[in-house]
């Protein structure tokens, strides 16, 4: 139920300011603990200023969206949005300066297919992955707990699709729209190009289902309006401002979606590169050399020993290409 | 148990698994075979201590110890005599040295102590107290006739409760019979309102089924099968096992459906009104799960109506 999860209690916010105060917040604390690294250079120049991270999730929640689509078996659409969100909430609580976009990515995919009951092992999971197949599923499983745990471990995501549904039922039952089944490929594309924007942390799931419903509407040279207003909130015509305004601030967060550009976002990968988290980095030396230790202490054995994938991956960059 | 084995043959358990070991009287061993080969005339002497035996007093050995056999044997025999009781006594002292009496005389003739006095003893006391000994005897059998006895009462008291259910069982299926029919009829020949005579009817068998209940349960019994009183073999030493500390007790809250935003319809309205005809049925296989497409259809309806009132309020913070 809605109403009582823990999607309203600790993952629905008042505003965007609010949400943008987290990701600035973020960007600071890594900016403080790292500042040596730029060895007295303009700050802003070596590390990612806040809107520059934002473009480049935006970027990134593209390349997510692709992922699922090419996803072979094809996946239901609740795993898309529980993976969409997933991403967004862990990146209000993390910079993609410390863990890569492309790396936490495809673990919120790879949760999202679990907690959604879509069953795929982790073989079939990296086989839609371009690139080391053993890498990635040594990055995918080590960052899982990683994830679920900064997810809170509330992993229950309610999801638009089925009020949409309810609506539909609904829509046939009570009103005399004609044929309303021509709407679903409208709401279709509504709810895909929600995905891009933070309405899923800032309105409840039946609001935006009601919303791509309307906009449906709208777009076949229907009027919904007397549905919602004569039957819908018939019993409450005073909560009908609240509604009318929590639609339209979802359909203007589609209309101002804007594509980052590819320039920019390559600029911004390549800054990414010297300034994110070594210690979190699969390729760097620093990275290696923990795991190396962490293995080491637990069973003595030489760290030359090849048993585990992480301690001999080549200089193969490319591992986990899914943005090609 | 690897050194069960015959004095005479050697054979042993291990050797010979079908192995029985035969005691007599005088508390040596042999093998079953051995027996069969000794005493093939019914009766030889012991190959161990010459005693003279005869062979239907050979049993199978019970107790791995042959003496402990020995003493049980002869404790028999003596019991069989000394059979006085506590009541036959003055005081509690003479029947404490009575008991010693033939603690010592078992403890003789199993240790080989005086044997021929013991013996003469013996033969005195059963000279002397014949007629007690007698008396007795058939004591005890009139010990057990009792206790048979109270087991053909307990018999018969079962036999009849079991007449009466079966009697009250029979009563019952009768009288509704006669109920139906009367109902039939009333219903056939009487001009009254036909819902009006069910509803009298039923509330007439309703009335019936409460009197039946008051009749008063049956009476608690209160003694064992053996006759032994309840509460009397409550032994001291055996102390009722302690109660664990309980919890409090669990309290039902029923479920509230909380929607924040307009009622959703009752299940029962879903089929009433038409929203069923708008999603798929359900297959056997889902029907035979538990799942009817009612179910997902309220359940799509609820959630697509379920924080539609929701306005953001200022001040939520990420949870950590």
């Amino acid at each position: 139920m809605y109403p009582v999860s823990s999607q309203k209690r600790s993952w629905t916010f008042a505003n965007e300011g609010q949400l943008m105060a987290f990701r600035v917040e973020q960007n600071h604390k890594y900016v403080e603990e790292h500042e040596e690294e730029a060895q007295g250079g303009d700050l802003d120049e070596y590390f990612l200023t806040p809107s520059e991270e934002r473009l480049l999730l935006k970027q990134y929640e593209i390349y997510l969206f692709d992922f699922c689509r090419r996803f072979d078996p094809p996946m239901p659409k609740c795993v898309v949005g529980t993976a969409f969100h997933y991403f967004k909430r862990f990146y209000l609580n993390n910079t993609p300066m410390d863990y890569h976009p492309k790396e936490i990515l495809a673990t919120c995919v790879f949760v999202a297919c679990k907690v959604e009951e879509f069953n795929v092992s982790i073989n079939q999971f990296v086989n839609n992955i371009k690139g080391d197949r053993n890498k990635a599923t040594d990055i995918v499983l080590s960052n899982e707990l990683l994830l679920i745990g900064q997810l809170n471990y509330y992993l229950t995501i309610h999801n638009p699709f089925r009020p949409i549904e309810g609506f539909l039922i609904d829509i046939k039952t009570r009103s005399n729209m004609q044929n309303p089944e021509r709407l679903r490929p409208h709401i279709d594309s509504f709810i895909d190009s929600t995905f891009n924007t933070d309405a899923c942390l800032l309105h409840t799931p039946s609001q935006i289902g009601l919303a791509a419903v309307l906009h449906a509407a709208s777009r076949e040279q229907e009027n919904l309006d007397s549905y919602v207003t004569d039957l819908l909130f018939v019993s409450a015509r005073d909560k009908l401002p609240g509604l009318i305004d929590a639609v339209r601030k979802i359909r203007i967060m589609v209309k101002q979606y804007q594509q980052p550009d590819r320039d920019q976002v390559k600029a911004i990968e390549k800054k990414l590169d010297k300034c994110r988290n070594q210690a979190n980095n699969p390729d760097s030396e620093l990275y290696k050399e923990r795991l190396r230790r962490l293995y080491t202490d637990e069973d003595d054995m030489p760290a030359e020993d090849a048993s585990f994938h992480i301690a001999d991956v080549s200089s193969d960059t490319s591992a986990m290409n899914i943005s090609q | 148990m690897d050194d069960q084995a015959c004095p005479r043959c050697k054979t042993t358990k291990y050797r010979n698994p079908s192995l029985k070991l035969m005691v007599n009287v005088c508390g040596h061993t042999l093998c079953e075979s051995c027996v069969d080969l000794l005493f093939l005339k019914g009766s030889g002497a012991c190959p161990e201590c010459m005693v003279p035996l005869r062979r239907n007093n050979f049993r199978v050995q019970l107790f791995e110890d042959p003496m402990v056999e020995k003493e049980v044997d002869i404790r028999r025999r003596i019991l069989r005599d000394y059979n006085k009781r506590e009541e036959d006594f003055g005081s509690l002292e003479e029947y404490n040295d009575y008991l010693e009496e033939i603690e010592n005389i078992v403890f003789n003739l199993c240790n080989n102590i005086e044997i021929f006095e013991t013996n003469k003893r013996i033969e005195a006391y059963k000279r002397d107290n014949r007629e007690v000994i007698q008396r007795n005897k058939t004591r005890v059998g009139r010990d057990e006739y009792a206790l048979e006895e109270m087991l053909e009462l307990e018999r018969v008291q079962e036999e009849s409760r079991k007449k009466e259910l079966e009697e009250l069982e029979i009563e019952h299926k009768k009288k509704k019979a006669r109920d139906k029919q009367a109902l039939i009829e009333e219903l056939m020949y009487s001009g009254k309102d036909a819902a009006q005579i069910v509803n009298e009817f039923a509330e007439k068998a309703e009335k019936q089924r409460e009197e039946e209940k008051q009749l008063p349960p049956p009476k608690p019994a209160t003694e064992f099968s053996t006759g032994i009183k309840f509460g009397q073999t409550a032994d001291p030493s055996l102390l009722p096992v302690p109660k664990s500390e309980e919890g409090p007790l669990f309290v039902y809250e029923p479920f509230l459906v909380l929607t924040e935003g307009p009622a959703p319809p009752p299940p029962t309205e879903i089929e009433a009104k038409g929203y069923i005809a708008h999603i798929r049925g359900e297959t056997p296989q889902e029907n035979a799960g538990g799942f009817t497409s009612t179910i997902a259809c309220e359940r799509a309806l609820q959630e697509a109506l379920q924080g539609l009132y929701y306005t953001p309020t200022a001040g939520l913070s990420l949870a950590t």
